[in-house]
């Protein structure tokens, strides 16, 4: 078997991510309406920036989807016009590559709750780390500190996993996922 | 739908797109570095000015654009303005906490957010994707089979906007009414995402099949149909940041508005 992603692979991990990048530039100024009510509430909503790694890498199962897609998805968004501009793709490419490195551990193999949660986790945990350089956030006195880090964890694990999870076991009914996926090993046994 | 989006081309237009983004990311990089508010606030006048006078945009469609930046300015230092670490005091009001020192970071950061914001706004109003793409493959050597699947893709966003609103009209005729909460959010999500996805997949996998029998996935040694070199408005681009870097340096050192050279907390 050939390594690495074909140009199939590619093309719907794009598509799919261009979609969700529609979704990040409409969600700015959603961001920016709730965040106005103070207090972190909008962390809540944060974690829809890192549902396009979760949910290809839920379709498509390959390694480097979940990076590819955040990519494609944050490059869509700076595209599209969105305001936080080429900041944007760095935290695009943070985000995915900690999705990436979860999915990683688990060797490509699992695609439970569990997992996608996790790495929902990660990507907030990369994001984090950018806004510490680029936000000041250590600046922020430590209870307000501690409510944004919750409150963006927990909107990952809602969002971005298990959303994300829901979305596609929804999508898994229609069939279409069946074009992309490589053949498991349940399908080799099912020809014996 | 039909979109009225002329322009003129100005020479912003013309610099290699790949050097034009290098640019953008290596600035994104230094302004991490850049703790001073007096320098930070010339260099977001620089790139106004390049905002406002040389993306060759009509003056309605910029002053559109230009409504979030307000947004953002307020999203990214409100936080660190009521919250912010600082020791002078100016209010306390609850968990309320304003100080000088917060107040100004907060501000810092504000200005920050908009000098991206426009620099970002600038490349995506100047640079054609399709461009782009060809730059990143001959100037960067981006695979092939990347760059025409995103080209590709982009090919496919007004159909995908089409659906969108096919799927609204869908929705509204057989009166789906959203309940509210948590619940009502996923059914929400659930509705759009479904069919848009699987529509998407089902004709990526179909325009995918076809790029492969026409041999788009190969790398080696091809031509393209856009040559994009380098030309003297490159130049002209790395001359406006090196010296929108020295007259703000300047300006900063001779002619500061604030007494301020750090606004990170050291208390």
């Amino acid at each position: 078997m050939k390594k690495g992603l074909k140009l199939t692979d590619i093309l719907v991990t794009i598509i799919i991510s261009l979609i969700f990048g529609l979704v990040y530039k409409l969600w700015g100024p959603l961001y920016g309406v709730v965040s106005t009510f103070g207090l972190h509430v909008e962390q809540l909503i944060y974690g829809m920036w890192f549902i396009a790694a979760t949910v290809a890498f839920l379709i498509i199962r390959k390694p480097g989807v979940a990076l590819l897609a955040e990519v494609a998805a944050a490059h869509g968004e700076f595209i599209f016009g969105g305001e936080w501009g080429v900041v944007t793709l760095i935290f695009g490419i943070g985000q995915g590559l900690a999705a990436e490195l979860v999915f990683a551990a688990f060797g490509y193999k699992r695609f439970n709750v569990f997992v996608v949660s996790l790495a929902g986790i990660g990507s907030a945990f990369a994001s984090i780390a950018i806004d510490y350089y680029y936000g000041y956030i250590g600046d922020l006195a430590l209870w307000n500190l501690l409510l944004m880090f919750g409150a963006r964890i927990i909107g990952a694990i809602v969002i971005s996993g298990i959303f994300a999870y829901l979305i596609v076991a929804a999508l898994e009914k229609t069939g279409v996922t069946n074009l992309v996926r490589p053949a498991s090993n349940s399908d080799y046994r099912a020809l014996d | 739908m039909e979109f009225n989006f002329s322009f003129q081309e100005t020479w912003l237009h013309k610099t290699n797109p790949s050097l034009k983004f290098i640019i953008i990311v290596f600035l994104f990089i230094c302004m991490l570095f850049v703790h001073n508010i007096n320098f930070l606030i010339n260099f977001m006048l620089g790139t106004l000015l390049l905002y406002l006078f040389f993306t060759g945009h009509p003056w309605k469609r910029l002053i559109l654009i230009s409504i979030p930046f307000l947004l953002i300015f307020l999203t990214s230092s409100t936080s660190m303005i009521f919250f912010g670490k600082g020791d002078t005091t100016w209010l306390k009001w609850g968990l309320v906490h304003i100080t000088e020192e917060s107040f100004i970071r907060g501000v810092h950061l504000g200005f920050r957010g908009i000098v991206f914001a426009a620099l970002g706004i600038i490349f995506a109003l100047t640079t054609r994707p399709v461009y782009l793409f060809y730059s990143l493959m001959q100037q960067l050597k981006l695979k092939p089979k990347y760059a025409y699947s995103f080209m590709a893709a982009f090919r496919l966003i007004p159909i995908m906007l089409e659906e969108l609103l096919t799927l609204r009209y869908a929705l509204k005729v057989r009166g789906v009414k959203n309940q509210r909460g948590v619940k009502g959010f996923y059914q929400k999500i659930k509705h759009y995402s479904i069919p848009m996805l699987a529509q998407s997949i089902r004709r990526a996998h179909r325009i995918a099949v076809a790029m492969e029998a026409k041999r788009f996935s190969v790398a080696t040694n091809r031509t393209f149909y856009y040559q994009i070199g380098f030309t003297k408005y490159d130049l002209l681009f790395i001359f406006y940041f090196l010296a929108l870097f020295g007259l703000s340096f300047a300006t900063t050192a001779y002619f500061p508005y604030l007494p301020i050279e750090d606004v990170r907390y050291n208390g």
